[in-house]
């Protein structure tokens, strides 16, 4: 999952960055309005973290053009503005969620785990359980009919990725484009290489390989 | 405002009333005094005229002097006729037959008489000396003649004229009122609109009045603008200033959470209970200074405007399944700052999103004197021995009672600015009823 953060303050963007980082997502960080606007409309971010007191642009400004534009990412707004009024300014200018500063770390990931779930079309559950297998987003543990197996950090992007686009036809520059931040060198034998130690922990039919169009989900089977 | 109102017109209305009567009776007065002695100087003539008829009718006859009958006019011969004379000459006098037994009174000096002489039948005589030299003789002649019907005549016009005069006063007065009343409609338009404001029914008083209103108009309506420009300059400062402490907040919350800290887990709770209070501290502090209160006389809250948009956001910050109803009375108005009733609202209905099982319901109704919100959910509910500490400033429930502890507060801030009331109670839908009664505000 590839998350764009738009905040001004460096500390709290580099705090957010190491925070987000460290739960397995990409991070971009942008932190002036005008670059925001577009990069968020151009890149396919999965999920876009806002604050509204930006330089060059304010945030609802931002958010009202692309909602404008039909782009519909899904973004969450964080803000020191905690004011009833302003709660609803930003979800009537399209964003799906609204977080106040300052917050737990851990209320942000889980807010951030909800919204990408509930984009997905998996709507009020408190984990992701896909095929079979549950995801712990926390300790980044898969569980298999209620055994926890490790990942690594890769491994639990990947599996988190394809657990929510369970059943879809994923193709390779797909994964790249969304495991990746824009800065890292992309490289689809490294892709390869997780999706073969995924089907060694999690069983060879877990993932299927469609040729020359990428990879798809099954999950296991418990019968 | 009324009561002044009606103090202008009374006022008015008293002092054209007196000065209406006094100019009216001094008026009257002196204009029947002036035609009254008119008349007497036009009957002195008359009467010199008569007295000089009256020489020449003497003549030298057998027995001496005599007074020719044949040429005394026929009003002296009916007696008590209102015409009298006495002709004094020497030892010698003539007296009218109409006098019959009445003494002609005989004054010192000749001319006419300034008062009026009292004759016989209660009649008021007007009564002139003449002299006259004749057949060698000093000669003087009374001539009286009875005044009363022009007397009787003036009272009739005094009656007339008082009777017409209280007429035209009653005229002047009904006019006058009308006249005060269209001049003062300019002032009861702008007591309206000041009533219109105070319900938050318009913002600004209209400018468009006489040029004598137009200053205060002009005054109320900069005094408006400017405690509104206030307030967005102080709600803009306290947000850049939450903002400058949130971020720093948010970053200290993030550092707590470092891995590094986990071997040590006291320290960072420490930190993040400290960091917990500063938070809720600011929170609060900036919530209750950003409040208008009563400061904004033209701020008002539509239910129907806002109500649908709280309400979605709600159901969108809650995500689950809840049934969030609200109802208000058609065209609904809230006398206060949109945002104060907005927070209040949302804390109160976040609180019972929070507790509801399922439904939340939300009513706004305007009574004789009051506004009166409920909001109802199916939630568990507060015991009642436990709510009287609920509502105590200050109360430690917060912890016991995550988030119902801190939304009340920041609504017991509001309801303090806003002069009002909230009672909990047990709802019919089996969960918490918080009632709120704020006071409509009297035109």
């Amino acid at each position: 999952m590839r998350l764009l953060i738009v905040e001004d303050n460096v500390a709290l963007a580099d705090e957010l960055t190491a925070d987000l980082q460290r739960a397995g997502y990409a991070i971009d960080w942008l932190a002036d309005g005008r670059d925001a606007l577009y990069q968020g409309a151009s890149e396919p971010y999965d999920l876009i973290l806002l604050d509204l007191g930006l330089p060059g642009k304010s945030g609802l400004e931002i958010l009202r053009e692309w909602r404008a534009t039909g782009m519909n990412c899904p973004v969450l707004i964080l803000t020191a503005r905690d004011h009833w009024a302003e709660r609803i300014d930003g979800l009537k200018a399209g964003a799906d969620d609204y977080l106040t500063k300052p917050f737990h770390p851990e209320e942000l990931q889980l807010r951030i785990q909800a919204l990408l779930r509930r984009t997905h079309g998996q709507v009020n559950q408190p984990q992701l359980d896909v095929g079979g297998l549950q995801l712990d987003e926390a300790q980044q543990t898969v569980i298999n009919a209620g055994e926890a197996i490790e990942l690594t950090a890769a491994e639990f992007s990947l599996l988190r990725y394809f657990m929510l686009h369970s059943g879809k036809i994923v193709s390779k520059s797909q994964l790249n484009e969304h495991l990746y931040d824009g800065e890292t060198e992309r490289d689809s034998n490294v892709i390869e290489v997780h999706v073969n130690h995924l089907r060694s922990k999690l069983g060879k039919a877990a993932i299927e390989t469609k040729r020359g169009q990428g990879y798809r989900f099954i999950g296991v089977s418990h019968s | 405002m009324m009561r002044a109102l009606n103090s202008i017109q009374q006022r008015l209305g008293i002092s054209l009333i007196a000065v209406l009567i006094v100019a009216g009776l001094l008026l009257a007065q002196m204009s029947l005094w002036l035609f009254d002695q008119g008349l007497r100087r036009y009957l002195e003539n008359h009467l010199q005229d008569e007295a000089e008829l009256l020489v020449a009718a003497l003549a030298r006859g057998a027995n001496g002097i005599e007074l020719d009958q044949q040429h005394i006019s026929a009003s002296y011969h009916r007696p008590f006729s209102g015409h009298y004379f006495a002709i004094h000459l020497g030892e010698q006098q003539w007296r009218s037959r109409s006098s019959w037994d009445f003494n002609m009174p005989a004054p010192a000096q000749p001319g006419l008489i300034e008062h009026l002489v009292d004759g016989p039948q209660a009649q008021q005589l007007l009564v002139v000396r003449a002299d006259y030299r004749r057949f060698g003789k000093n000669i003087f002649i009374v001539v009286a003649q009875d005044y009363t019907p022009m007397l009787d005549s003036f009272r009739r016009v005094q009656w007339i004229g008082g009777g017409f005069g209280l007429g035209t006063l009653m005229l002047l007065v009904l006019l006058q009122r009308y006249l005060v009343a269209r001049a003062l409609q300019p002032l009861e338009q702008m007591r309206a609109q000041i009533a219109q404001l105070q319900q938050g029914q318009r913002t600004t008083l209209d400018a468009q009045v006489p040029q004598e209103l137009a200053p205060l108009v002009e005054q109320i309506n900069h005094l408006l603008q400017h405690t509104e420009d206030t307030l967005t300059r102080s709600r803009n400062a306290l947000g850049n200033l939450g903002h400058a402490l949130k971020t720093p907040l948010a970053i200290l919350f993030s550092l707590a959470n470092r891995p590094e800290l986990n071997a040590h887990q006291e320290l960072r709770d420490n930190l993040r209970n400290q960091l917990s209070q500063m938070q809720e501290r600011i929170s609060r502090e900036l919530g209750r200074a950003r409040l208008a209160g009563e400061a904004l006389p033209g701020a008002y809250f539509d239910c129907a405007k806002e109500l649908p948009d709280l309400c979605s956001t709600l159901q969108q910050v809650h995500r689950r399944d809840l049934q969030l109803e609200w109802h208000a009375d058609a065209g609904l108005r809230l006398p206060w700052d949109r945002e104060d009733i907005l927070e209040l609202l949302g804390n109160l209905l976040d609180n019972a999103c929070k507790w509801a099982q399922q439904k939340i319901m939300l009513r706004m109704e305007l009574e004789q004197s009051h506004y009166r919100i409920t909001i109802d959910d199916d939630g568990p509910g507060i015991a009642p021995e436990l709510r009287a500490q609920v509502l105590t400033r200050g109360a430690r429930l917060d912890e016991q009672m995550q988030g119902h502890g801190l939304g009340l507060g920041i609504a017991r801030d509001i309801l303090e600015h806003c002069r009002g009331e909230l009672i909990l109670e047990t709802s019919p839908l089996g969960g918490l009823r918080i009632m709120i009664l704020l006071p409509a505000r009297r035109s």
